[in-house]
């Protein structure tokens, strides 16, 4: 697979990305079934990813700007106007070049008691935060 | 909380991002499933178009395939800023059985359901009903309360589902911020019992 990180324009079409094909932006790649990051995965670019926007382009240059935030993948697809698992190749790249850093949830999260109760108790904090009905 | 690292005037460094963890709201077309998460929602729920059949199939390169059309599914999303560090996602699932793929990429690592059901059409929630029971994940059934009322009793619910008697089978209204916060506590509620058993 090539690994590549980011400094080649992708296909060269990216001022017009509704005529590109999703999985042109890839290279035609595809992440495996398994072993995809989850769409939750939260994504942040790196001081060195920000100081070296210049390196990048179109749709890799947009990701790690966007993440001067941290967001989810989903988010970013949103943001970004692209499908998701394209997103998630591309950050695959990102992450490979030091552009980006990469928090995927944690293994087993769903059964771990500590964060069943923060979970809990932060949603029983909705009615007194700011702004809400 | 001030997250804030270095001294004023430098490049900003990037905030550190949250914990992330997601709940999922499944499932039949139209029952509300949006609508419960913009009642939670820090932003008004987003629309992601997944493209995800080629991935589904195992193809591992769509460029062989230039004909082929990508199937998008459209899933709505919101979040809940829970504290500074934790951030709980709501996923949306399309409930339709042939996007039975979809619930695994969304579902994965899920600390539990909500599956919302119209009462008036009952069988449209069976695939997300028979999906959470086959997956072993906790989830509630929230019978939602259109125009103010529930036109079956929720015995007659649970028995049409002829769910486990330890599956929550609750009223709800999607439109009611607290009545949906309540909900997904009552889903995270077994959740915790179930890993506090296990522990």
């Amino acid at each position: 697979m090539n690994r590549d990180t980011g400094e080649r324009q992708p296909a060269g079409k990216g001022t017009q990305p509704g005529v590109v094909r999703p999985f042109l932006l890839t290279e035609g790649r595809v992440v495996a079934p398994g072993v995809e990051l989850p769409m939750e995965t939260q994504v942040v670019a790196t001081t060195e990813g920000l100081r070296q926007l210049g390196a990048l382009a179109f749709e890799r240059r947009a990701i790690v700007e966007a993440c001067g935030t941290p967001q989810s993948l989903a988010e970013l697809a949103v943001r970004l106007g692209l499908h998701l698992n394209v997103v998630r190749v591309l950050a695959g790249d990102l992450r490979a070049g030091r552009f980006l850093s990469v928090h995927e949830p944690r293994t087993a999260i769903n059964t771990d008691v500590d964060v069943l109760r923060r979970v809990i108790n932060g949603l029983r904090a909705i009615p007194t935060a700011a702004g809400r009905a | 909380m001030d997250f804030e690292a270095g001294p004023r005037g430098l490049p900003a460094e990037p905030a550190p991002a949250p914990m992330p963890v997601k709940m999922v709201i499944a499932g039949g077309f139209g029952v509300g499933k949006t609508t419960a998460v913009a009642a939670v929602s820090d932003v008004p729920p987003l629309t992601t178009e997944a493209a995800i059949t080629e991935v589904a199939a195992g193809v591992d390169d769509v460029s062989m395939t230039p004909n082929k059309t990508t199937t998008t599914v459209a899933m709505d999303f919101g979040s809940v800023m829970l504290d500074p560090t934790l951030k709980l996602y709501l996923f949306g699932t399309p409930g339709q059985d042939r996007f039975g793929f979809m619930w695994d990429d969304v579902t994965e690592g899920a600390l539990g359901a909500l599956v919302v059901v119209d009462s008036r059409r009952l069988e449209d929630c069976f695939p997300a009903v028979d999906y959470f029971e086959r997956r072993t994940m906790p989830f509630a059934v929230a019978v939602n309360r259109f125009a103010d009322t529930v036109p079956h009793p929720l015995d007659a619910v649970r028995e049409a589902l002829d769910v486990e008697s330890a599956v929550p089978v609750i009223e709800f209204d999607a439109r009611d911020s607290i009545s949906v916060r309540d909900s997904l506590i009552i889903v995270l509620e077994l959740a915790l019992a179930r890993a506090m058993a296990a522990a």
